[in-house]
């Protein structure tokens, strides 16, 4: 809104209505955490969560670990997945595997 | 309009200096595809606002990734943009609708690092009543329905979904089809029922159907007189394992030019009859896609879980033949038709009626008006 005066031009973007959303406060420790692991299902991904998840185990001993797996790795998690990952871990770790 | 702009300032529009370079403001904004966009005034705005049925504020449906909400005015704008006629507009919109449609999976599609864009192809009377270009040179330049339609998707596309490249489009290679692609089917050359009346639609109804597609591959063949001989080219276009229907499977298209339609349909042959021979007689060995284990013992996930892993197993391009979907679409002279490989398993081609023109209900698989392939 410049002036009301000269050419009029428009924005072609459209509006985003977003609810802003806070990080998670970070865990103070590791140690004794329940490590969520969501496998995004590219091929690799398994693999390299596996891996590095036994890798994170012997060092920080988690509570608990359980293995998620999202539907398609192109698609978003399924809202109740995520709502089940939130309400039964500490931490998470994700990660693509081409 | 007025009482909108005291109550909230428009959050569409604002005022630049009289004599403002308009092509160039919109270059500077970044709100074009890299070509000149023609500058949207007040009236050409309204006047497709009303193509569309009023209610500027009216959202027809969010774009992602940036999820945007697309109002009718917003929409307006970019069928602007693009240079579209206000008959062009409610294409544009049915497109956009099969687009967001869930199964389409849009959001995947603009991010993604393969180089997959949505290919349009209009079926039904409106495209002839457009003026669309389904015959000579039907995916190449020269005609203003074909570049606009597919011009303002992708706009709609950029600006409301915010795919720019490098930033929410993460394409490695990208296509020329992502300035524009757009099709009608070659209704008036074809041996045989229109795509849409095939999938139930009648013919009187315009659809527009969209798959996440890469460019299109020329199939040459001039010498065969058979639907073997011309089938077998394809097949052969199809067989490798560099398309991403090879390693994602999904959905893919075939065009057969109309030349190439005539000889097979003289021979009785009907679309099922093409597309189950394709499906039967393209594919891969397990050994190719594996490359013989080489790099490890894959396990490819994005394969059917039913095909079978061993080295002489033959790997179908797409899972059954209905996912090859058939259309006849190119000039009247040479016998050239292409294939043109899908995304992968990750989205699902979408068939949809064009508002006004035909009763989507009717259809056999439809929900919400959209139907899913």
């Amino acid at each position: 809104m410049t002036s009301n005066t000269g050419q009029i031009v428009f924005d072609p973007r459209g509006i985003v209505e977003a609810t802003p959303m806070r990080l998670a406060p970070r865990v103070a420790s590791l140690v004794g955490a329940r490590l969520g692991v969501l496998d995004n299902t590219k091929w690799n991904a398994n693999r390299l969560l596996k891996r590095t998840a036994a890798k994170l185990q012997d060092r920080f001993a988690f509570g608990a670990v359980t293995f998620y797996r999202k539907e398609s790795f192109s698609k978003d998690a399924d809202p109740a997945l995520i709502k089940e990952i939130a309400a039964a871990n500490d931490v998470v770790l994700t990660a693509i595997g081409d | 309009m007025a009482e909108r702009a005291v109550a909230a300032p428009d959050p569409t529009t604002e005022r630049v200096p009289a004599g403002t370079d308009l092509v160039e403001w919109y270059f500077e904004q970044g709100w074009t595809d890299g070509l000149p966009v023609v500058p949207p005034t007040r009236a050409k705005v309204d006047e497709m606002v009303a193509a569309l049925g009023g209610e500027p504020d009216r959202v027809e449906c969010k774009i992602p990734p940036r999820h945007g909400s697309l109002t009718r005015e917003v929409l307006a704008i970019n069928l602007v943009m693009a240079g579209c006629k206000t008959d062009y507009a409610p294409v544009v919109r049915a497109a956009l609708l099969a687009l967001t449609a869930k199964a389409f999976n849009l959001n995947g599609v603009q991010a993604t690092t393969h180089m997959a864009g949505p290919l349009l192809i209009v079926n039904g009377p409106v495209a002839q009543a457009i003026g669309m270009n389904g015959g000579c040179n039907a995916f190449g330049s020269g005609n203003r329905a074909n570049a606009t339609i597919g011009r303002a998707i992708r706009l709609v596309l950029l600006n409301v979904g915010g795919a720019w490249p490098g930033e929410l489009d993460k394409s490695t290679l990208g296509h020329p089809g992502k300035y524009t692609y757009c099709v009608a089917e070659n209704e008036a050359h074809s041996p045989w029922a229109p795509y849409h009346v095939e999938k139930g639609f009648a013919p009187e109804d315009s659809t527009v159907f969209v798959i996440a597609a890469e460019p299109p591959h020329s199939v040459t063949n001039h010498v065969a007189n058979d639907p073997e001989g011309i089938l077998d080219s394809i097949c052969s276009a199809m067989s490798t394992i560099a398309h991403n229907n090879a390693v994602s499977s999904g959905h893919c298209a075939v065009v057969i030019g109309p030349e190439h339609a005539r000889t097979i349909a003289a021979k009785g042959w009907t679309r099922h009859d093409v597309r189950s021979y394709l499906w039967m007689n393209a594919y891969n060995l397990f050994s190719a896609l594996t490359f013989d284990h080489r790099y490890g013992k894959i396990y490819n996930r994005n394969l059917p879980k039913h095909y079978k892993r061993e080295p002489g197993s033959r790997i179908p391009v797409v899972p059954s033949a209905d996912n090859i979907h058939l259309f006849v679409i190119g000039g009247e002279a040479g016998r050239f038709s292409a294939f043109i490989p899908g995304w992968g398993h990750m989205t699902s081609p979408v068939l949809r009626s064009i508002e006004g023109s035909g009763d989507s209900e009717k259809a056999p698989i439809c929900v919400d008006g959209t139907c899913y392939l």
